[in-house]
């Protein structure tokens, strides 16, 4: 049974047909990307997972449970983490204090008010090991406003990984940064899978780092699946070779 | 800061023993508009969200009191826990309605319900007084005596700022600033951005009704204008001239307003004619309000995300 299904999806907006009837499959365990030209529907399928625009057909299943109109503030207790494909996390906070809050939000404990937030030494305990797992120690008091692109992503991700998904997304996570800051970052990614367990979905528009990363691939064209399979069967693919891979062709 | 404050505390304590009548009664209305400026800011700097429609809050717990007490005899002091439970209740409702809103739709929601309340004031003549108010109303006892009703209100003015201080650096207030900054991102870590908004606008009318039970008292009365826009207006101008990111710049911005408003009044009948043209030059040579005067430290803008 895969931990994620989304079975026949479609959107539109206005008329336009963004998602149609996409459907998917992401086994618990494995890394699974989404490709596609700009405008493909990428973000909107993540948006139609995780509850932020609601479906016009179809259905979305998390461990076997429907999850289609799930509010967005809910997804996460379910175990969908999302890093959005725009880091900005909460730019008049600290690293610290972001990730902190996310903490305390999994545990329902952003109502309280009598105490300061990093008094609450468990859920700062956990952030800082969180900070520390990708990277930002030197970074963790620092206000977000006044981060770079690079380190944004990061810390978009410790965010969504103080929620302790079991599925994570992430809508581009490779985008705007350095060579040495991918490099990173993949190594970053199947270290998320091998030692925390964490099922991924991810988008990329870099063909070759996600041929080199995914186990399942999914192309998207206009909102509609163009090929799905393995990296060796989407390299394969007559029409995915005429649309994206021309050079390798 | 910690110096700062208990100067500013010890001054704010001995100032009525130096001041006349007239001077006790400008300090009283400062430190009442005082309470309500910093109430008001509670909701819009944590949240963003900028109401047009806190005279409601203001006027809901003022009338409520007023009509306690001249209806029913109620002592004055006895009133003032039904008149927060009004002022939240109005709160409530407003909010619940106008924080799905974005922008000026919401601030121009909050201004067409407390236009609402206005209007049923002013015209249910049987209940309310229409516009001849609810007068007369002496409090007894130390809410009757101007230096009472002065440290009174200084007391709300502490006690105000104190929630407001705990609660903003609790989780509570950083899942506000959370929502604030990125509403998109809050929902993905488990926040419902509708109900933290809500019980926002909730604590700020509550405490808001604070100062419209305060209000009363000083005037002893209760009319149609507690609940007008131009009270809502009043204090949004207090706080634009105190700068709304500093902790205190809203009280400041309100006994500048009071002070001024005093001092213009008592030279000219043009006071609405000098206002504009305060604001006018704050607006355009210190938008972060009366206190960047004071210091030299430029606090840096946080970006709005895009959601
Ligand atoms: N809220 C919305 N309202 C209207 N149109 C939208 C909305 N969200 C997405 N779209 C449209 O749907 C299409 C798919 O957009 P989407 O953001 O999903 O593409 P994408 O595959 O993520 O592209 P990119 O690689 O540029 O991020 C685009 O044409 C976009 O304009
Ligand atoms: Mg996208």
């Amino acid at each position: 049974m895969p931990l994620l299904e989304v079975r026949r999806v479609s959107k539109s907006f206005e008329g336009f047909q963004a998602l149609s009837d996409v459907s998917l499959a992401v086994e618990e365990g494995s890394l699974y990307a989404l490709m596609g030209p700009n405008g493909a529907g990428k973000t909107t399928l993540f948006n139609v997972i995780t509850g932020r625009y609601t479906l016009d057909a179809g259905r979305v299943l998390f461990a076997n449970q429907d999850i289609s109109h799930t509010p967005t503030h809910r997804i996460i207790h379910y175990g969908i983490g999302v890093s959005f494909q725009r880091a900005i996390p909460f730019p008049s906070m600290t690293v610290l204090e972001n990730v902190a809050l996310a903490v305390l939000a999994l545990d329902r404990k952003t109502r309280n008010f009598a105490h300061p937030l990093l008094s609450y030494a468990d859920a700062a305990e956990r952030a800082e090991e969180i900070i520390s797992w990708v990277g930002l120690d030197d970074l963790k008091r620092q206000l977000t406003a006044a981060l770079p692109q690079g380190d944004l992503k990061r810390v978009d991700i410790a965010i969504a990984l103080a929620s302790k998904p079991r599925l994570l997304l992430l809508d581009e996570p490779l985008a705007g940064l350095s060579r040495a800051e991918r490099a990173q970052m993949v190594g970053f990614i199947r270290e998320l899978l091998r030692s925390l367990g964490t099922t991924l979905l991810f988008t990329e528009h870099d063909t070759e780092a996600v041929l080199q990363l995914a186990g399942r691939i999914m192309v998207l064209h206009r909102g509609s699946v163009l090929a799905e399979g393995t990296p060796n069967e989407i390299r394969s693919h007559p029409q995915v070779q005429e649309a994206f891979l021309g050079r390798e062709a | 800061m910690r110096t700062k404050l208990a100067v500013a505390a010890v001054v704010l304590a001995v100032f009525p023993w130096f001041l006349h009548d007239y001077g006790l009664q400008v300090a009283i209305q400062a430190l009442v508009l005082g309470v309500f400026a910093m109430s008001f800011n509670l909701l819009f700097r944590n949240t963003g969200l900028l109401s047009f429609g806190h005279a409601a809050c203001f006027g809901a717990a003022g009338y409520t009191t007023a009509l306690l007490v001249s209806k029913l005899r109620w002592s004055f002091a006895a009133t003032l826990p039904l008149a927060l439970v009004a002022a939240a209740l109005v709160a409530l409702v407003i909010g619940f309605f106008s924080v799905r809103l974005t922008k000026i739709y919401f601030t121009m929601l909050t201004l067409a319900f407390s236009q609402m309340l206005w209007a049923v004031a002013h015209k249910w003549y049987g209940f309310t007084g229409g516009d001849n108010g609810i007068t007369g109303l002496l409090p007894p006892g130390l809410l009757g005596n101007p230096k009472g009703l002065y440290y009174a209100s200084l007391v709300a003015l502490v006690l105000v700022s104190g929630i407001i201080y705990i609660v903003r650096r609790s989780p509570a207030g950083y899942t506000l600033r959370a929502v604030r900054d990125n509403p998109a991102r809050a929902e993905a870590i488990g926040i419902s951005a509708f109900e933290y908004m809500v019980a926002a606008f909730v604590l700020s009318g509550t405490l808001s009704g604070l100062a419209g039970f305060l209000h009363v008292a000083w005037q002893h009365s209760a009319f149609p204008d507690l609940l007008y826009w131009t009270t809502s207006a009043e204090v949004i101008i207090a706080v634009i001239l105190g700068g709304s990111a500093e902790f205190f710049g809203p009280a400041i911005g309100a006994v500048v307003l009071v002070v001024l408003e005093a001092v213009v009044r008592s030279h000219t009948q043009y006071w609405p004619l000098a206002l504009g043209m305060v604001l006018l030059a704050m607006v355009l040579f210190f938008p972060s309000g009366v206190i960047s005067l004071f210091q030299r430290r430029q606090r840096e803008e946080v970006p709005r995300a895009a959601a």
